[in-house]
């Protein structure tokens, strides 16, 4: 029995929607854990078991990484500095803020995705058509995540997305060196979560002036 | 020597330095790209040109115009680093992070690999950027050049082409190509936050894009339609001979009507988008020349002209402002006319085009020649060094012009 491809793109929109909203000091871990969950039937399809263990290793690694960065920003007493979540600047006031602008993209996203699954064949042996969407979804919300950032952790939440859907497009595209590509478009996710738990880290020790004073 | 080694090298001593150094040390930086310079010199040939349009493989070497660029790049970042007035030695991480990805994206020939040394790159340098100075302009270079160097991963499952050269699937793959090249190229529409870093911050801060990364970039746009592209060919070429002769037209006007502090940055990117527009539009062999000269006269006139506009290099200044007028025979002018010759070949339009926008970096250059510097209070010694090692590479500058054929040759061997 085939594949479903509606199935596959099911469960990867609902992940890629989790991981276009996700906000917070964990934003990265968690949309890389709902990211590889969701696009995990799909890598499963084309990749296999080896497939499916590295958007798992993927996961983990992740998530590890992230809690040791944020245990070396808190405890190795180098330069404080920049904080991940804090705006890079102050927008205007408007009546949509930057959650609803992301629903905007991820909405936008759909025929995108739609229209590269159907009309670009992925694959060097044989040709596969039609079962890129959740991957092309992932990607242009990473793109999109990416492109209305207003913190370092929107960027790094973007760069996590984009490597997992890449990851997940290397294993569709079957061949010799599919695994090992998406092992290696992979890595970029656990380091962006590592980055992001550093900087939470260190900003996490800083001093606040004010209470220091009042104490 | 393998490229890699050669990337660890860059790596670790950036990573060292940084962790080293303080203020009164802070000009040992210019280790971390002397050092790449030596490495690269030793480092292992690849016969063929290297293209990142393959499936995952090994690094094997840099080409010959790969490793003339990456040393003739560091020595200019050496002589940045030299000339500045003040350092902050933590530059040595963004500078080593740069320089290993450079070279390893130069050596690649896995759009994979290569797409994701440039994340590292750029996210180090828009870290860097939003530290110092955390504002929408800064973000922007995380976003928009982020956005390329993932276009050039979401091509890197497609490629190669090898059977699917007609169709959507090259088209795909040129349009993500050409979104990628422009975006890390700050070619407008994606160049905005290029413009933006320049006037936020100091020069020497955006000296890592400016002189490791941007040169690189461009070799590998001018490679990529030789590569197999297919149908994509004439989608990445027409695109970026567009958007390129575009911004190098709006480049020229913001060099002349902007402040005197983003001169160089304006006339640099609006060099760079003609280069790009005409290697890509017209691929021809003066083109390619013409955008080797340009890259080989901005490499050797940065170093002053990313030094902040103090009284103490004031003639030597104005004489790299001449050469970068495109007057005859400074380097520029040959380098200019090879793009002009190779576009001319196109159309009447492209030609109008370049035409307007080396007209306005010709008036940017004649007014830069005639601003006066600040006064500094840096000791007598280091200023008269730094005056020897200014008249000295603008001595170069004279010699680019004189045989420009000559030195592309000796330094990026075609």
């Amino acid at each position: 029995m085939g594949a479903s491809a509606a199935l596959l793109s099911a469960t990867g929109v609902l992940a890629t929607l989790v991981a276009i909203m996700v906000d917070g000091r964990r934003a990265v871990a968690i949309a890389v854990v709902f990211l590889a969950a969701g696009l995990a039937p799909t890598a499963a399809t084309f990749g296999g078991a080896p497939g499916v263990a590295v958007l798992g290793g993927c996961a983990i690694a992740a998530v590890l990484l992230a809690w040791f960065g944020w245990l070396g920003g808190r405890v190795l007493p180098w330069l404080s500095g920049l904080d991940p979540m804090i705006p890079a600047f102050a927008p205007a006031d408007r009546l949509f803020g930057p959650r609803s602008t992301r629903a905007f993209g991820a909405a936008a996203a759909i025929p995108i995705a739609s229209w590269v699954s159907f009309n670009v064949p992925v694959g060097q042996i044989a040709a596969v058509q039609g079962f890129l969407f959740p991957i092309a979804y992932a990607w242009v919300c990473g793109v999109v995540r990416l492109l209305v950032a207003r913190t370092v952790e929107d960027l790094a939440v973007g760069v996590a997305m984009i490597a997992i859907a890449t990851a997940t497009a290397w294993l569709l595209r079957s061949g010799t060196d599919s695994f090992g590509g998406a092992v290696f478009a992979c890595i970029a996710a656990p380091l962006a979560a590592l980055l992001a738990g550093w900087l939470n880290g260190r900003s996490s020790r800083r001093p606040l002036p004010l209470l220091e004073a009042e104490a | 020597m393998n490229p890699l080694i050669i990337a660890a090298g860059w790596l670790a001593l950036g990573l060292i330095t940084s962790a080293l150094l303080r203020r009164r040390t802070s000009r040992l930086v210019a280790i971390v790209p002397l050092a790449g310079a030596t490495l690269t010199f030793f480092s292992a040939r690849s016969a063929v040109a290297v293209v990142p349009l393959g499936g995952l493989s090994a690094i094997t070497g840099l080409d010959r115009a790969g490793q003339g660029l990456l040393i003739a790049a560091a020595l200019s970042m050496v002589l940045v680093i030299l000339l500045q007035p003040s350092i902050d030695p933590s530059i040595g991480r963004s500078i080593g992070v740069v320089g290993a990805a450079a070279t390893i994206a130069m050596a690649s020939t896995s759009p994979l690999l290569t797409g994701l040394v440039l994340i590292a790159a750029v996210a180090t340098l828009a870290l860097r950027w939003i530290a110092q100075s955390p504002g929408r302009v800064t973000l922007a270079a995380g976003r928009v050049a982020g956005t390329g160097t993932a276009a050039i991963l979401a091509a890197s499952p497609l490629l190669p082409l090898s059977g699917f050269t007609t169709g959507d699937r090259p088209v795909v793959v040129g349009a993500l190509l050409a979104t990628g090249v422009a975006a890390l190229l700050a070619v407008y529409p994606l160049g905005g936050w290029a413009a933006g870093i320049i006037r936020t911050l100091r020069p020497v801060e955006i000296a890592p894009w400016l002189i490791l990364l941007v040169p690189v970039v461009l070799i590998i746009a001018e490679r990529i339609p030789g590569g197999v592209l297919g149908a994509g060919s004439p989608v990445f070429e027409h695109v970026l001979l567009v958007i390129g002769l575009g911004s190098a037209v709006w480049g020229g006007i913001w060099a002349v009507r902007g402040p005197e502090s983003t001169r160089y940055g304006r006339v640099f990117m609006a060099d760079i988008a003609l280069c790009v527009a005409a290697v890509e539009g017209a691929r021809v062999s003066p083109a390619v020349t013409g955008a080797l000269v340009i890259l080989l006269t901005h490499l050797t006139l940065a170093p002053i002209l990313l030094r902040a506009g103090d009284a103490s290099l004031l003639w030597p200044r104005r004489v790299a402002w001449a050469l970068l007028s495109g007057v005859p025979p400074s380097p520029s002018f040959w380098g200019r006319l090879l793009l002009l010759e190779a576009l001319a070949a196109g159309n009447i339009g492209s030609t109008i085009a370049a035409v307007v926008a080396m007209g306005a970096i010709f008036i940017a250059a004649v007014m830069a020649c005639a601003t006066r510097g600040r006064p500094t209070n840096a000791p007598a010694w280091r200023e008269r060094l730094a005056d020897v090692a200014a008249w000295l590479l603008v001595a170069v500058g004279i010699a680019v012009g004189l045989a420009p054929q000559s030195l592309t040759g000796f330094v990026f061997g075609h």
